[in-house]
């Protein structure tokens, strides 16, 4: 028994589908491939396989990943990458299996690309207007909680970032807070954008690396 | 293939994953290298759409020939219609991207009646006229198959053509017809007509009806060589018949999200009320061998963790034991589970219960469809109190503590006796459970009991029965509620007012065609969803064209009247049909095909059930 992380990227169509969906996805690729993965016991056994930190629907993701036990320890990685892709459909392709060096508990930061287009907004201004909003104190945004809507301030979470003009889009590459405890998705600093400035901007998305506290690479 | 422009506004809608396609075992083909293209089309939303088991099936068969690119299409649901409209961005197909306008056929299943408006909603949707004379070139032909073509007359304006009957092999032989038409450049109308004399298919452009003053019909004539009568089509060698090996895997969950293997076609019971037991007939069983095949070439492609055993009442199949022992030789071992849905009462025995019970345990849901014995006895239910209750018993002893019991109230002949029955039938189901010495310990059990109104089809032998008033169908929902005093036991009822609706067009004659193209133009659509369907609405566009819907839904016909449906044969005949009303009128029951040869017709087609030879039964 070997636990290994299997390394993949979404896009495409398969950018569309929610972490559910992923997840469903991705169990009947492991069923079809038959790659010997540990599977639940019980009434109903199925393949289990964990995901170090879910990837909201609409995001292209890069470097994603997910876990999974392997009941032979032997078995080749090639071998899983090729039987794998053989039975995903175009939009997720796997790339690398490594053994699981660290603990999915340890995902402290996500970097994002975050490209932001709109029709009437030349993307001079909307750096311009990026610009101010990450050069606020605080970045206060309304949450939607179990006890109904809270007011949060995001800034705290933003650890970094880079705005860069480019023809037809203005394209913001930050690293934020992430995992299971403080997880600020770049969907609210958009709606925060959004709010300040009344426009409404064609969004894309896309998660890069995932960092431990220690800004390491997640491995 | 998704547009830029789709790609805009998939994230302000609810589940984009429908509308993207790029699914598993998606065929892509080359536009240049196809002659012919076709917009599979399903009325529905993808997630119901996808899990229709019909579609799968002429899909893979229509791309296994390499002239034919079959994509397809289904209606995006309200949030994403709108968004389309806005910008518009014309329905596509969900293989290559393209407008459904640019298809050389544009085909739709036609699963219940209140996809209707779904169906015209979607042609306008594509920039296609929703009437097949306003569609003049020899492109874009409007085709339509499934249950509901049996009486195709409410949208006869809107189809060029209906497939009668079971479509693999006539939908291919109109493509050929197709495929010399437009190398030969002849016009739509001469297409219209050469496929006229392929058996199993209607013109209905080449039918004139005339009525009489009443509003019945008064004849029904062909022209243009139009036979008089359309024979249904038949595959009548089911081991021989095309069967995938391959489903589309859809990247969204969908409603039946498992693979699904088709055991048998046809029903032996025929229930009166029922209209796959008359129009599937006669009965065609696979052979355990190719089911087993089948069942282990699709898993193994699909990489589904899940079969479901497909036909109108899984355990009539001759075999299932024998079919059960080989599919659990590997499915335990593979980790596959397979599910047996359309149970009859009298069919649930310990065997069955013990090879399905090794991998899944779901809940039981039967459909003894009538609270007391003689209104059973009247739908030819042929299903026993006793047997209901040993049924519930070796259940319960099995360790199930939710049983599911589906009715229909409106049933012809019905008093409110036979209502109360209902709750009475739920009520010792719930006693049942605890007189079984052996169930689940420390349980409680949960029956749940639903109501749906029964609306009379075309070719049962109720097809001249009027439906019972929503008022009165209302009076007997509130009198099950009222006779149900358990706690255990749950109600539930279908709504009568759609129930109404279905069927006025079930029963619909051509003056109809005018409501539904009012309909497409108000912007109906959806239906067969709570979210959309105002009988209100509907009503008033009848008002407006000055039609009485009740005229369809709850007038009795007398036998002699001529149906719009008449012209059409699925094989049973008429007069089998009054005498099985007859029957059900002085409460008599008919066996089932196995038992014995009731003469409804079906023999005819030379093969199934009708020559099987009969056990002498003790």
């Amino acid at each position: 028994m070997k636990n290994v992380r299997i390394w993949f990227k979404k896009d495409f169509e398969c950018r569309y589908i929610s972490h559910l969906d992923l997840n469903r996805t991705m169990l009947r690729a492991l069923h079809k491939s038959k790659i010997p993965i540990w599977h639940t016991e019980g009434f109903n056994p199925h393949p289990l396989a964990t995901f170090p930190l879910p990837l909201s629907l609409g995001f292209r993701g890069v470097n994603e990943c997910m876990d999974v036990r392997l009941e032979d320890d032997d078995y080749s990685f090639e071998e899983i990458i090729t039987q794998l892709n053989a039975c995903l459909p175009r939009g997720i392709r796997v790339f690398d299996v490594t053994e699981a060096v660290m603990k999915a508990g340890k995902i402290a930061f996500a970097a994002f690309t975050v490209r932001l287009a709109c029709d009437k907004t030349p993307s001079s201004v909307i750096c311009r207007d990026l610009r101010a909003l990450l050069g606020q104190d605080e970045i206060i945004i309304e949450k939607k909680s179990k006890k109904g809507m809270k007011t949060v301030d995001i800034k705290p979470a933003v650890q970094s970032y880079e705005i860069v003009e480019e023809f037809d889009f203005a394209r913001l590459e930050i690293l934020l807070s992430a995992g299971s405890s403080d997880n600020v998705n770049p969907n609210l600093l958009i709606a925060a954008l959004q709010s300040k400035t009344g426009a409404e901007y064609e969004v894309d998305i896309t998660r890069n690396d995932l960092y431990n506290a220690d800004k390491e690479p997640f491995r | 293939m998704v547009s830029k422009e789709v790609e805009k506004l998939l994230l302000k809608v609810q589940k984009p994953g429908r509308y993207v396609g790029g699914e598993l075992n998606e065929v892509i083909k080359n536009k240049k290298d196809v002659e012919v293209r076709f917009a599979f089309c399903f009325p529905d939303t993808y997630e119901v759409g996808m899990s229709h088991l019909g579609m799968k099936i002429l899909y893979s068969l229509f791309n296994s020939v390499p002239y034919i690119w079959c994509e397809r299409v289904f209606a995006p649901w309200v949030d994403m219609e709108e968004e389309m409209r806005r910008h518009h961005i014309p329905l596509y197909a969900l293989e290559s991207g393209d407008s459904i306008a640019d298809f050389d056929f544009i085909g739709f299943t036609l699963q219940y009646e209140l996809s209707y408006s779904n169906m015209l909603n979607m042609l306008q949707m594509g920039n296609v006229p929703i009437l097949s004379c306003e569609r003049t070139e020899l492109k874009n032909i409007v085709v339509a198959g499934g249950p509901c073509a049996c009486n195709p007359e409410p949208i006869a304006d809107f189809v060029d053509m209906f497939f009668i009957g079971e479509g693999e092999e006539v939908d291919l032989e109109v493509m050929e017809i197709f495929r010399q038409c437009r190398a030969e450049g002849v016009d739509k109308q001469e297409f219209l007509r050469r496929c006229a004399q392929v058996e199993g298919v209607y013109v209905p452009a080449l039918y004139e009806v005339a009525y009489n003053d009443d509003g019945t019909i008064q004849s029904f004539t062909p022209k243009e060589g139009a036979p008089a009568v359309i024979h249904k089509r038949v595959m009548l060698e089911m081991d021989k018949s095309y069967y995938p090996d391959n489903f589309v895997v859809p990247l969204v969950e969908i409603v039946h999200d498992r693979a699904v293997q088709e055991i048998f076609r046809g029903c032996i019971r025929g229930c009166r009320f029922c209209q796959a037991g008359f129009i599937y007939r006669p009965v065609r069983e696979k052979s355990p061998d190719t089911i087993n095949a089948q069942c282990r070439a699709l898993c193994g492609n699909t990489g589904y963790d899940e079969v479901s055993l497909s036909s109108l009442s899984s355990s009539d199949y001759s075999q299932i034991v024998p079919l059960l022992e080989k599919l659990t030789a590997w499915t335990g071992e593979e980790k596959v589970s397979i599910s047996l849905p359309s149970l009859r009462v009298d069919g649930f025995t310990d065997e069955i219960m013990n090879k399905i019970k090794t991998v899944r345990k779901s809940g039981l849901t039967f459909a003894p469809e009538a609270g007391s014995q003689r209104m059973r006895d009247v739908i030819n239910k042929n299903v026993q109190h006793d047997e209901l209750m040993q049924t519930c018993a070796t259940a319960f002893a099995g360790g199930w503590t939710t049983v599911k019991l589906y009715f229909m109230i409106g049933l012809p002949t019905e008093t409110m006796d036979d209502v109360a029955a209902i709750a009475q039938l739920g009520q010792d189901v719930v006693d049942t459970y605890y007189h079984t010495p052996d169930h689940a310990k420390g349980k409680s059990v949960r029956v749940t009991v639903s109501a749906s109104s029964f609306v009379p089809k075309p070719f049962t032998p109720f097809q001249w029965e009027p439906q019972d008033t929503i008022p009165v169908l209302h009076e007997k929902q509130q009198h099950i509620k009222e006779s149900i005093r358990s706690k255990k036991i749950t109600f539930n009822y279908h709504d009568a007012d759609t129930s109404y609706l279905e069927a006025v067009f079930a029963r619909g004659d051509r003056k109809l065609c005018r409501v539904m193209a009012l309909a497409c133009e108000r912007g109906f659509h959806f239906d067969g969803w709570n979210d959309c369907f105002s009988l209100e609405k509907w009503l008033a566009l009848f008002e407006e064209c000055g039609i009485d819907p009740s005229f369809y839904a709850n007038r009795r016909r007398s036998f002699d009247e001529i149906l719009p449906w008449d012209h059409i044969d699925y094989g049973v005949k008429k007069s089998f049909l009054m005498k099985e009303c007859q029957k059900a009128y002085e409460n008599t029951t008919t066996p089932h095909c196995r038992l014995q040869c009731s003469h409804c017709g079906a023999a005819k087609y030379g093969k199934g059930v009708c020559f099987e030879k009969r056990q002498n039964l003790v």
